[in-house]
């Protein structure tokens, strides 16, 4: 049996499915994908192991009668493919009517280009071996022992739909995240993130995590009550991409985010903006059309802590009676990048004009109580500073963040000029993000 | 498939590899949601590929791909050997396997009714049924937004070793999980059924879900969700005894005692991602809890999640008592790990897909169950606070420093269960938790979650589980 996928043909693999499937549908959008993942990770200051993941996949939606079925799948012999089609085909005939049905349909822009592609990553030109080694040598520097994972990532996708849309794109990205430690429980971590390999900085992340481990080995006490707390970029990533997670139009639709019914309601300080990007330069997660063929693009999520709009697929659009902004997912729009708008502080004013504060640099496990009031917990990790009268005491550790997205969006003191990209196991919507002071936040401790 | 993988392997052993081994990894399955009564677009998966680990001179290499055909598996085998050889200079701990017993073996999980037979249709009634279900549940109490999911899935693997194991599997899993959301007297409210954002699952056939308790489940849930979340009642912040339900004793088996007893953890291999553990290689022995606390883990378990017989290095599987009355006893290895522990696999290796790494994990967690019913332990308590359930939780990255928010909460006194009440919080370290339970339930509950570890992240299932636990004299605090 023949393969469908000859070397990188993604075109004649999404040709192939197009036309079996569009006969057959009222709507179908058809994207073959293909995803290079090349990694070395890291322990002990020694490579633990290094992957080359080689993956071509084909996604399917489709509708028939206002009947809805998606499917993937990576089992691209001709049969196979052939099969899953009249799977996917009788699933979706054997299912409901959708009150929710939309059509597809064409955007009326046409596509806008992102120039977030590097041919060395996609060609495995970059060393990742020797990035690696030079992370772990920089960290060491101020630490003794390194941990860490460095990953790049190359996404070529070609899309048909049914509503005339075909169109090839292809993106990269790579990030480095590095811990590291002075004893077992004392430790710092840094990382880089970048659409191509010259933005990469993997000493700069070697030397944040040496430094911070360092720096954290003065560790002293501290009290459960309220602070200041000034998160680093990657603290504020983490919460801020649950900000866009809430912000999808489906999670409004199903009740299960603090902005609903917030449309042009005053939600955040006045310095406060984010928006949604899939296109912006440096992004880590670019694509110029969505599930649905829809022109991927910019939008305005709050802005000067104003809500000013939600992320629509075409089915939402229609519920929402608006236009959709290209953040399709079939079911749920969801965010691409999310850019924070700086403020004007540097690092240094900031914790100059904190009184009795905290700076966290890490964190991890972010939960929600009632995702439709926002209210979290999470737990700071690696270097954690406790900061009196503008001057940094020491570092401390046992302690865990209560508050609630709704409160700290409008309890935002200052944000810094300096932005940096954040992608990394705990963060999965790349975020460009600034150090963000807020007032009044909780902070407990375990008993025992 | 043998033809393939025998090629892939002998492919590695010819350039230098010491080791190899290959895992055909097919999972098929379909998922519906209905949204307020309505069918959402249902999603179909086949997910199909080969996974291929080598070592070469002490360098471990991972690579997949989902082209079955001799050229993209020889070119993935020579790409995975040259990075091996790259990274030669700079590995300073160099990967060696334990010894196991390298079987032939064919297994697969019982399924009456087989998952393939089952149409979206039956899938859909389901859903309407269980919708119906919960409405009628809620006795006109608001649960304006309902999402109600069930999924169907088959994984299937064919795994060959350069040691002898070949080995094939085929596992069915069923699975239902719910979001509730709504605005209740100026209040507004989310929550999941099973609570705790948990998932009813099991491994087996349609049986398993359609015959299962879930009808049962979800209207009683349904009906005492609603008397929770009218609460309004207040409590202050005080040091009392304190009832935990299985939810919360199964998760926190899970967090607190499975996760820190992972051996790659302990050795840091994870440090970067998942985290490192409070435990040290030389802890085993050492006392966390008291006599109740006894902690397994068991791959075995019919019906289960995470039931399986084989693990993904080939290795047995079987039965591992992670804390036994209180001491630490055993930690979950791969062959690496045991190799560098100086003991044998336990078979905890795992990979969720075709193009994952296989990784120690978890299987079925739970805490062993006791003799007291549920009355017996409300009634030996003064004043307390019974814990049934929890929405958000959170633990710290060496498993010391846990929390769980209460969802369904009922104050105790006198030895009688009084009003409901929400958001109690428990923050406690994980000595302070095994070492305060006096007594357990003699019903043992579980529910499936997705354990996430490893870079990239891998989701695998599991079951969590427990009785009702006893602590003593531990503070809680209303959000």
């Amino acid at each position: 049996m023949a393969e469908v996928i000859e070397g990188e043909d993604l075109k004649r693999l999404g040709e192939f499915t197009f036309k079996e499937v569009s006969k057959r549908v009222d709507d179908a959008s058809v994207i073959a994908s293909l995803i290079l993942e090349r990694m070395v990770r890291f322990s002990n200051n020694s490579i633990t192991v290094t992957k080359k993941n080689e993956n071509f996949e084909v996604f399917i939606y489709l509708s028939k009668d206002k009947k809805r079925f998606l499917g993937s799948t990576s089992n691209l012999k001709e049969e196979s493919l052939k099969n899953f089609i009249d799977k996917l085909i009788k699933a979706c005939e054997s299912s409901k009517e959708s009150e929710d049905y939309t059509p597809l349909e064409k955007a009326p822009l046409p596509f806008s280009e992102h120039y977030n592609f590097d041919e060395r990553i996609a060609k495995g030109y970059v060393d990742l071996v020797d990035l690696a080694n030079s992370g772990i040598n920089s960290a060491l520097k101020w630490a003794n022992r390194v941990a860490g994972s460095l990953l790049s990532l190359t996404n070529y996708s070609y899309i048909l739909t049914t509503s005339g849309v075909e169109r090839d794109d292809k993106a990269t990205q790579i990030t480095i995240n590095i811990r590291a430690f002075t004893e077992k429980e004392i430790s710092g971590h840094g990382l880089s993130c970048s659409s191509n390999s010259r933005g990469l900085d993997v000493e700069k992340a070697g030397r944040e995590a040496g430094e911070h481990a360092l720096n954290s080995k003065r560790r002293g006490n501290w009290e459960e009550g309220k602070y200041e707390v000034l998160y680093s970029p990657t603290v504020s990533a983490d919460l801020f991409q649950h900000i866009g997670y809430f912000s999808s139009a489906y999670a409004i639709e199903i009740g299960i985010s603090f902005l609903v019914d917030k449309l042009d309601s005053k939600v955040a300080v006045e310095d406060f903006s984010l928006s949604d990007s899939a296109l912006v330069y440096g992004a880590l997660n670019s694509r110029v059309f969505d599930d649905e063929g829809y022109v991927s693009g910019n939008t305005k999520i709050i802005e000067k802590g104003l809500l000013k709009g939600y992320l629509h697929n075409l089915t939402t659009a229609k519920k929402f009676n608006t236009k959709s902004t290209g953040n399709a997912g079939i079911i749920e729009p969801s965010p691409w990048n999310l850019i924070v708008e700086g403020g004007n502080s540097t690092y240094d004013d900031m914790v100059k004009s904190m009184k009795k504060g905290l700076i966290v640099t890490n964190n991890w496990y972010t939960r929600f109580q009632n995702l439709r009031e926002g209210a979290f917990s999470t737990l700071p990790r690696d270097a954690t500073y406790l900061v009196e009268d503008g001057e940094i005491k020491h570092s401390i550790a046992g302690l865990r963040i209560t508050d609630s997205l709704p409160r700290m969006l409008k309890e935002i003191d200052e944000m810094s000029k300096e932005r940096r990209w954040i992608k990394w196991w705990e963060v999965e919507i790349p975020v460009l993000s600034p150090w963000v002071k807020v007032k009044d936040v909780l902070i407990t401790k375990a008993e025992g | 498939m043998i033809e393939l993988l025998n090629f892939a392997i002998d492919k590695a052993l010819s350039l230098g590899s010491e080791y190899a081994e290959a895992r055909l990894h097919t999972i098929t399955g379909e998922g519906m949601n209905l949204k307020n009564g309505q069918i959402e677009p249902g999603i179909s998966i086949d997910s199909r590929g080969i996974g291929l680990r080598i070592i070469k001179k002490g360098a471990l290499a991972f690579g997949s791909t989902n082209l079955l055909k001799k050229e993209s598996i020889s070119s993935i085998i020579e790409e995975l050997s040259k990075q091996a050889e790259s990274s030669l200079n700079t590995i300073k701990e160099k990967v060696e396997l334990s010894d196991f017993k390298a079987e032939k073996a064919n297994w697969s999980c019982e399924e009456k009714e087989k998952l393939e037979d089952v149409g979206v249709d039956r899938m859909v009634t389901l859903l309407k049924d269980l919708d119906s279900n919960i409405i009628e549940g809620a006795k006109g109490f608001p649960y304006q937004s309902r999402i109600l999911s069930v999924s169907k899935s088959v994984e299937e693997k064919e795994y060959l070793n350069s040691e002898g194991s070949y080995i094939r599997s085929r596992v069915p899993r069923v699975g239902f999980t719910s979001y509730l959301s709504g605005v209740y007297d100026g209040e507004s409210f989310t929550v999941t059924i099973p609570p705790g954002y948990s998932k009813l699952g099991w491994s087996g056939g349609w049986e398993r879900i359609e015959r299962g308790p879930i009808f049962e489940l979800t209207k009683e849930k349904a009906y005492q969700l609603t008397k929770i979340l009218a609460s309004k009642v207040k409590m202050d912040s005080e040091s009392v005894d304190v009832i935990l339900g299985p939810l919360i004793s199964g998760l926190a088996a899970h967090e607190s005692v499975g996760h820190p007893q992972e051996a790659d953890r302990i050795l840091g291999r994870e440090a970067a991602q998942a985290g490192e553990s409070y435990l040290n290689p030389e802890d085993l022995g050492k006392r966390v809890g008291s006599e109740q606390a006894t902690v397994i883990d068991d791959p075995t378990l019919e019906g289960s999640s995470g039931y399986y017989l084989y693990d993904d290095e080939g290795v047995k599987a079987k039965k591992r008592v992670l804390m036994d009355k209180g001491i630490v006893r055993e930690f979950l290895h791969n062959r690496a790990t045991s190799k560098k522990f100086g003991t044998l696999s336990n078979a905890a290796s795992r990979a969720n897909s075709f193009n994952r790494e296989p990784i120690v994990r978890m299987a079925n967690t739970y805490v062993e169950k006791g003799d007291h019913s549920l009355d017996e332990l409300i009634k030996g308590v003064r004043k307390g606070i019974l814990m049934e359930s929890f929405m958000e939780w959170n633990i710290d990255d060496k498993r010391y420093n846990q929390r769980y928010v209460g969802l369904e909460c009922y104050k105790i006194e006198g030895g009688e269960l009084k009003e409901p009440l929400k958001h109690v919080v428990l923050e406690i370290t994980t000595p302070k938790f095994w070492s305060s339970i006096d007594a357990k339930g003699k019903k043992l509950e579980f529910v499936t979650g997705m354990c996430g570890k490893g870079d990239p992240l891998q989701g695998i299932p599991v079951w969590t589980g427990g009785p009702h636990l006893r602590l003593r004299g531990v503070r809680v605090w209303q959000r």
